[in-house]
């Protein structure tokens, strides 16, 4: 959203006049009106190359033919692309990259969808003249996922290109010179990189294709459904490509979607976990202790039955609801109206409640939205940028690259705070591209954020009217900053004065300024203050409702944002709404035409204990796992262990549906519409793409049928109605759109919270907080999310298993000196929970001192980690731990 | 006495000069900048240089202070000089001697151009087969250094002027100006496509200026004798100065000779390079390095001047002059060149990369008496759809060794080619893959 | 490791450049230089110096002629098989030195001492036909000077028949005692 209006450009294309900004390329001239001028390097995303030479034009007193791709327009210019001599020119470079190319479209996947085969095919070249020997490239394995055949490269280097100025990974090497040019990894070894696909999708011909489709469609066999991928909070526009009912393909066409085409690995390489074999396809009922295969009428049945008689016998409040934010708002709307109207009870969380509540709760607390201020393009057009506690390329990876395209593309200065070290391996490090770093352990976020602050206002960068207009609160912050000396915030967080000093005057002189955070800070203890002391840091910087400024919590799941605006949680009605918020309650009650539960909502931890005291007595359970995820201190085997009623939805048949009552298989995000909201709070659309797998159904039928069974009908015909529903309840809410219009900061709220709001916990707030003293080794063990894996959902991908298919921990070189590991090697991590040995991998992006693991595959290893729950947002926290290291041989 | 007076040459003329700072300051060296360094303004020093005409010896031939007068005026930030000792040319080895022996005439030259162009930092790209160029150049900069003429305030002035060797490391693109500055930059040496030029976008994106070791070595002459003395000689207006000629082949004498742009052709090679090495005539020469397409002894008497030797249908180029006499199979030397621009185009441009290795393909199977009378009428076609139509100007290059035999001998081609359709032996045979 | 045998001529090398990646070329001839070729060791130690990926060392060691990612024999025959060099018989050099050593053009001596290769243009049109062995220039070749190069590498490592600092036509010699 660039400030000013640009500038405009008229010229004439083939005749017709156009006006188009300054700096606008002939060839995006052309298309504007229409006129497609061929061409291979030529990608709107990527800096122009201009080394095909096929989109040679005339212009108008320059005696060459010129590259449309690579010439800006100029006032009164007048191009001509339809005249003898520019199809001429076009015929012979295409003729000269005819040449060596092996002509093997029969066995090409790309064929059908190729630019080469369009280009000849349009210009018709009748017979070869070529009659010498073509060049041959020897065939070299890749990697398990991408195949290149070298013999069919242009060498337009856009698969080069965009792995460096897009991705910042730079894997792609052209190897050799002239005909004998071709793209490698690094010497004969396979590709080791990102695998966002980029490269596949970016070739303009099949020399570079997916593995996991190889041989197996021709692109005119193929269904397509535009849908939205269900691994992380980005929430990317995916099309799926389907064959009959087999799920072949996945991409992502420029222009479409939130991410503009780009995906991670994840996106591209996992949308077999829909497919896996291990998918479940029948009901299961619980018989003589054994889960045996039932009709959907015998488990729904026995589920109502079974609810009706608890209900009975105990009150709603024995029951209790949990489900995922993979699913989509129309499954989770029906949820939290199944579990308020059918059942009655208010008892229900959803996984947003481990760490994506913390950042909604600080948002509604400082600036009134529950939503971000910023859109993507915000992030994009940011002068200044500063990600706190994410590691963002792994996260976060889209939202990552809007981050790289602002520093790359655009200049700005970026900041950031994570437990990560700038080190270049296969994959990009956003550190790397950070005008200032501060690596930072874990536990020090909220610490290193208060050093900013800090210096913030030492260094007189406090905005002057905010002093007038707030001066309490603007006193209470420099009261409480003044009272830590600098000498304590360095000693705890290993940072320098100077740093936080050099910071604080890059991102008070930025006019555009947008502070991300990611799971680093929001599941974390102190999460929420750590926050909420970040938006403060907007305010005092006068920046938090400036155009272009805000600050972004990074949702986890694909769906945080929406189970948390539907009221699939403990605190929350649709809207998000707090449980006594009346208006809103009338409202909704009108819609339903029942009256709201009035008891107390119940958190995942509460339900769980409640059931280990025998006072919760069901539960429906929706995708989630606790018994998988949470560690053994957690007692969720227990707990779940004495229900009377366990029922799960599930895909497949994890460590808790293995305990249930009931299992009722259901659809995955591929067999199903709806919408997904992500991390901006964009609303989009879920499409269908293939059949449900086996008897499975979408989740919101699920309930409505129990609805039906136990006498308070929910009936939709489709999840179209249950979004209109959706609307009336939340006006206005999923206005699909191609930008949604963040929300503004709320005044009345703002200024509640400066006069007053802040000042609760403000001594909290502002204070060092000091390390927690563990019994344990010296090491901090960190649960990590990492870029091929999606929770354990991603897990069921065949594609992503072949890039990442069990647990190992990641550490510091010199750590691995010293204990003499070796990458590779085998070592025990240990402390007073017990012990696991798993597989050493040397990293230098690790910081000393830190250890990760990918909570993906945490199985075993989750013994280890500390648990504690947040007494007032009962969030629970146990992503680390403290661990000691021997070396096994 | 030889007839012309060396300038370049000069110094390196004088019985047992080894090239040191002292003997370079004995023969007068280091006057020039000691003259204008703080007292002449560096765009006076620009305009003595656009006012003798010396124009780049590098290839193009582009005016030398007009291109220093494209630096942007107001600009703050770093600017450098590059100085092009790629010398990759086939037919040309005159920077080499230049350099090899007199490399204190091209340091103090590059302290001019840097002082004009308000460089601090200059690298000289010198090809990588240059092991001993290098060495001496290094040994050069390090007595300048030591006597305070290179690096911080040069001559106890405040200006700081550094220079630095980079070698290259085998390609000849990486003698184009914007591959060069790739190359410096530690990536592949591919071309950039101009706009933006140097001049604005160069070397690490700032304004830089590249400029030919001879270019460089002829600054400080004029700037010791004036623009006015430079430019009387010659072929004035437009070509001034002298050339360091780089005569090759069948020649008595070959060798570099420096004479005054706008002596004939006929006066270089038969009494510079003392004429035929034996008694067979001449039959054909290049007249200014590989790029530049071959003339006939019909053209002896055309000036070696830019303007003359274009007029006549080639370039002027490099200085490379290389003669063939009598019996030369032209086709054969065509395939030799067309052998090397495959083995040096940078692949970048389709084009280029595709159409070299057709031609040569094409080319080898004519020379292997497999051609066919059709082949001729490709080759034409394929140098037509090359040249004009790339990145950079190799694409012109690379087409004229075939187009100007073809323009002058077909009937050697046809001969040949008749050969094989006797022989029978049309069937395409196998290249080699490049090294 | 270059990092620990070389630090202080890496530490100079790097000084000259405002940019670190510019000290790639030198630093793959310091590697070379070390073992005879570019090893895939050293070509990620280098990676880790400037902070690039290998694959960004690779595409550009790959790119240049003179950087070996293969060993070479002890003394590398680089002939020149460019016209001007052609013209005055480079062929017939190769043919000599293929004849006397037994490789072929690519190829290399059993006892790994020589390599022959057939070079493009070297600079050297007006004193061909010429070869480069390693950093060394010999030029006007002929049959004998050829034996006696071949011989002195064998015995010496070396051979006086080297030449440079380059002028051609040579100056008049300096007279005795001026
Ligand atoms: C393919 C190609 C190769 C070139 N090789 C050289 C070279 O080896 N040495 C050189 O000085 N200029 C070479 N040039 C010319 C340079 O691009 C550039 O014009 C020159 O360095 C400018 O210096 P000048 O103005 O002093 O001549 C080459 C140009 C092209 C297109
Ligand atoms: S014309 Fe040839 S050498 Fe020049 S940039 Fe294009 S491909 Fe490279
Ligand atoms: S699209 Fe313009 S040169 Fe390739």
């Amino acid at each position: 959203m660039p400030d000013q209006k640009p500038e405009t450009v008229r010229l004439t294309i083939d005749g017709t006049t156009v006006a188009v900004p300054k700096g606008t390329l002939v060839i995006e001239a052309a298309r504007r009106v229409g006129v497609m001028i061929p061409h291979f390097c030529y990608h709107p995303k990527l800096k122009p190359d201009a080394n095909c030479r096929m989109c040679l034009v005339e212009v108008e007193k320059m005696p060459k033919l010129q590259t449309a791709c690579s010439t800006p327009v100029a006032e009164g210019m007048a191009v001509r692309t339809a005249t003898t001599t520019v199809d001429d020119a076009h015929k012979s470079v295409l003729e000269f990259i005819l040449a060596n190319h092996p002509l093997d479209c029969p066995v090409c996947d790309q064929g059908g969808k190729c630019d080469l085969q369009d280009f000849s095919h349009q210009y018709t070249p009748t017979t070869s003249r070529f009659t010498e020997t073509k060049r041959i490239f020897q065939k070299e394995y890749f990697s398990p996922l991408i195949e290149t055949q070298m013999n069919r490269c242009v060498q337009c280097l856009r698969c080069v290109r965009y792995c460096d100025e897009i991705m910042d990974v730079k894997a792609l090497a052209p190897v050799g010179r002239g005909t004998m040019t071709e793209i490698k990894h690094f010497g004969p070894h396979e590709l080791d990189c990102e695998f966002c696909g980029g490269c596949i999708q970016i070739c303009p011909v099949g020399a570079i294709t997916s593995r996991l489709s190889m041989y197996e469609y021709r692109p005119w066999m193929l269904k397509r459904a535009d849908t939205i991928c269900t691994f992380c909070g980005d929430g990317c526009r995916i099309t799926v490509q389907t064959k009959g009912n087999e799920l072949i393909e996945v991409n992502s066409a420029h222009g479409a979607g939130r991410n503009n085409g780009d995906l991670c690995a994840r996106g591209f390489f996992g949308f077999h976990a829909s497919s896996d074999a291990d998918r479940l396809t029948h009901p299961l009922i619980r018989r003589e202790g054994k889960l045996v295969e039932a009709t959907w009428e015998d488990a729904l049945e026995y589920v109502a039955e079974q609810a009706l008689r608890l209900k009975l016998a105990h009150s709603a409040d024995a029951f209790g609801g949990l489900i995922t934010s993979r699913c989509t708002n129309e499954d989770l709307y029906v949820f939290q109206k199944f579990m308020r109207q059918v059942i009655g009870t208010n008892r229900i969380d959803s996984s947003a409640r481990y760490g994506h509540l913390n950042g909604v709760q600080a948002l509604r607390r400082v600036q009134g939205t529950h939503r971000w201020t910023i859109a993507f393009e915000d992030i994009v057009a940011a002068n200044a940028l500063l990600l706190v506690g994410t590691n963002i390329t792994e996260t976060s990876p889209i939202t990552g690259l809007k981050v790289k395209e602002a520093v790359k593309k655009r200049q700005a200065s970026l900041v950031t705070m994570e437990a990560l070290q700038p080190a270049i391996d296969t994959l990009s490090n956003i550190t790397n591209l950070a005008l200032q770093h501060f690596p930072t352990h874990p536990a020090q976020f909220g610490n290193t954020v208060l050093g900013l602050t800090k210096a913030v206002i030492e260094g007189n960068l406090v905005d002057a009217t905010l002093a007038q207009q707030a001066p309490a609160f603007v006193q209470r912050l420099t009261s409480a900053l003044q009272g830590i000396s600098w000498e304590n915030l360095e000693a705890v967080t290993g940072q320098t004065r100077t740093q936080w000093t050099e910071t604080a005057k890059i991102l008070a002189g930025a006019n555009r300024l947008v502070i991300l955070v990611g799971n680093g800070v929001l599941r974390h203890p102190g999460g929420d203050a750590t926050v909420t002391n970040l938006l403060d840091l907007l305010i005092l910087l006068g920046k938090l409702d400036k155009p272009g400024c805000g600050l972004g919590p990074l949702a986890e799941e694909n769906n945080d944002q929406g189970a948390v605006e539907m009221g699939a949680v403990a605190e929350f009605f649709p809207g998000p709404a707090p449980l006594d918020d009346q208006p809103v309650r009338d409202r909704i009650a009108t819609v339903w035409r029942e009256e709201l539960p009035r008891t107390p909502g119940a958190s995942l931890t509460e339900m769980l204990a409640a059931a280990n005291k025998g006072s919760l007595k069901a539960l429906f359970v929706v995708g989630e796992n606790p018994v998988g995820t949470l560690p053994a201190e957690a007692q969720a085997a227990e707990a779940l262990g004495k229900l009377d009623l366990l029922v799960c939805q599930e895909l497949f048949l994890t460590e808790t549906a293995a305990m249930a009552h009931v299992v009722l298989p259901a659809c995955s995000y591929m067999e199903k519409d709806g919408t997904f909201t992500n991390s901006e709070g964009h609303v989009q659309g879920v499409r269908q793409a293939i059949n449900p797998v086996g008897d499975s159904r979408p989740d919101w039928e699920m309930f409505s049928a129990l609805s039906v069974l136990m006498g308070s009908p929910l009936e939709y015909g489709d999840a179209r109605e249950i979004l209109k529903e959706i609307r009336t309840v939340i006006p206005g809410y999923g206005l699909l759109g191609p930008t949604p219009t963040p929300p503004k900061v709320d005044q009345a709220v703002l200024s509640g919270y400066l006069t007053q709001g802040f000042a609760g916990d403000a001594a909290t707030r502002y204070a060092v907080s000091q390390p927690r003293q563990t019994g344990d080794g010296s090491f901090t063990l960190m649960f990590v999310q990492t870029l091929f894996h999606s929770g354990k959902l991603s897990t069921h991908s065949k594609g992503l298993l072949q890039l990442q298919q069990e647990g190992f921990l990641s550490i510091n070189p010199e750590d691995a000196a010293r204990l003499d590991l070796a990458d590779g090697g085998q070592v025990k991590v240990s402390n007073s929970r017990g012990a696991i040995t798993t597989t050493v991998k040397i990293r230098e992006r690790v910081p000393a001192g830190l250890l990760w693991f990918p909570e993906h595959f945490d199985g075993e290893a989750k013994q280890l980690a500390e648990w504690t729950i947040d007494p007032r947002t009962q969030i629970p926290y146990f992503k680390l731990a403290h661990v000691s290291l021997a070396k096994v041989s | 006495m030889p007839k012309y007076e060396p300038i370049l040459l000069k110094n390196m003329l004088q019985p047992g000069y080894t090239g040191s700072l002292a003997e370079y300051e004995r023969a007068g060296g280091y006057q020039a900048i000691r003259k204008v360094l703080g007292k002449v303004s560096p765009a006076d020093v620009t305009a003595v240089v656009m006012k003798s005409g010396l124009r780049g010896r590098g290839g193009a031939g582009f005016p030398t202070g007009v291109k220093w007068g494209f630096l942007p005026k107001d600009y703050q930030g770093p600017r450098y000089l590059c100085c092009n000792a790629d010398e990759s040319e086939p037919g040309t080895f005159k920077d080499r001697q230049l350099i090899e022996r007199d490399p204190h005439q091209l340091l103090e030259g590059m302290l001019l151009a840097c002082y004009a162009i308000g460089a601090a930092s200059s690298y000289i790209y010198i090809r990588g087969e240059f092991v001993l160029g290098a060495k001496i150049l290094e040994q050069a900069i390090n007595e300048a250094r030591a006597a305070g003429y290179v690096g911080k305030n040069i001559f106890g002035s405040n200006t700081t002027i550094d220079i630095w060797v980079h070698r290259g490391a085998g390609a000849y693109i990486c003698g184009e100006e914007t591959a060069l500055l790739e190359s410096l930059e530690g990536k592949r040496g591919l071309p950039r496509v101009k706009p933006p030029f140097p001049a604005t976008h160069g070397l690490y994106n700032k304004p830089t200026v590249v400029n030919n070791v001879e270019t460089l070595a002829n600054l400080p002459h004029i700037l010791n004798r004036g623009a006015e003395w430079f430019a009387s000689i010659g072929s004035p207006p437009k070509s001034t100065g002298t050339r360091v000629f780089c005569v090759s082949g069948h020649v008595a004498r070959p060798g570099n000779y420096e004479v005054p742009m706008g002596i004939t052709f006929r006066e270089l090679i038969y009494e510079q390079a003392g004429g035929m090495r034996s008694d067979k005539k001449l039959k054909a020469f290049i007249p200014g390095g590989a790029s530049a397409p071959f003339l006939t002894p019909d053209h002896l008497d055309v000036k070696l001047d830019f303007e003359s030797v274009a007029l006549a249908g080639s370039m002027l180029g490099s200085g490379g002059v290389t003669v063939m006499e009598e019996g030369t199979d032209m086709v054969w030397a065509a395939l030799r060149l067309m052998e090397f621009f495959y083995h040096e185009s940078c692949g970048k441009c389709s084009p280029c990369r595709e159409g070299s290795s057709w031609l040569v393909q094409i080319m080898r199977r004519i020379v292997n008496k497999r051609g066919q009378l059709a082949d001729l009428e490709t080759l034409t076609d394929l140098c037509k759809n090359i040249a004009g139509r790339t990145v950079c100007a190799f694409g012109d290059a690379e087409v004229s060794p075939i187009l100007s035999t073809l323009k002058h001998w077909r009937h050697e081609y046809v001969a040949m080619i008749h050969a094989a359709e006797a022989a029978n032996l049309i069937r395409p045979e196998p290249v080699g893959a490049k090294q | 490791m270059l990092k620990e045998t070389h630090k202080a001529e890496i530490d100079d090398i790097l000084s000259r450049y405002p940019v670190k990646r510019s000290a790639l070329l030198p630093l793959l001839y310091l590697a070379q230089r070390e073992q005879g070729y570019i090893t895939e060791a050293a070509m990620q130690e280098i990676a880790g110096l400037l902070k690039l990926t290998p694959p960004q060392v690779y595409e550009t060691a790959t790119f240049y002629t003179m950087l070996n990612l293969k060993p070479v024999g002890k003394f590398h025959l680089q002939v020149c098989k460019s016209l001007m060099c052609a013209l005055v018989g480079s062929d017939t050099v190769i043919g000599w030195i293929s004849a006397k050593l037994g490789i072929k053009p690519g190829e290399t001596t059993p006892d790994r001492l020589f390599t022959l290769s057939i070079v493009e243009c070297l600079a050297a049109c007006g004193t061909g036909p010429m070869m480069q062995v390693n950093d060394d220039y010999y030029e006007r070749l002929t049959e004998e000077k050829l034996d006696r190069i071949l011989a002195d590498l064998r015995q010496t490592g070396t051979c006086s028949l080297k030449t440079g600092p380059f002028m051609w036509p040579e100056p008049a010699p300096a007279k005795p005692g001026a």
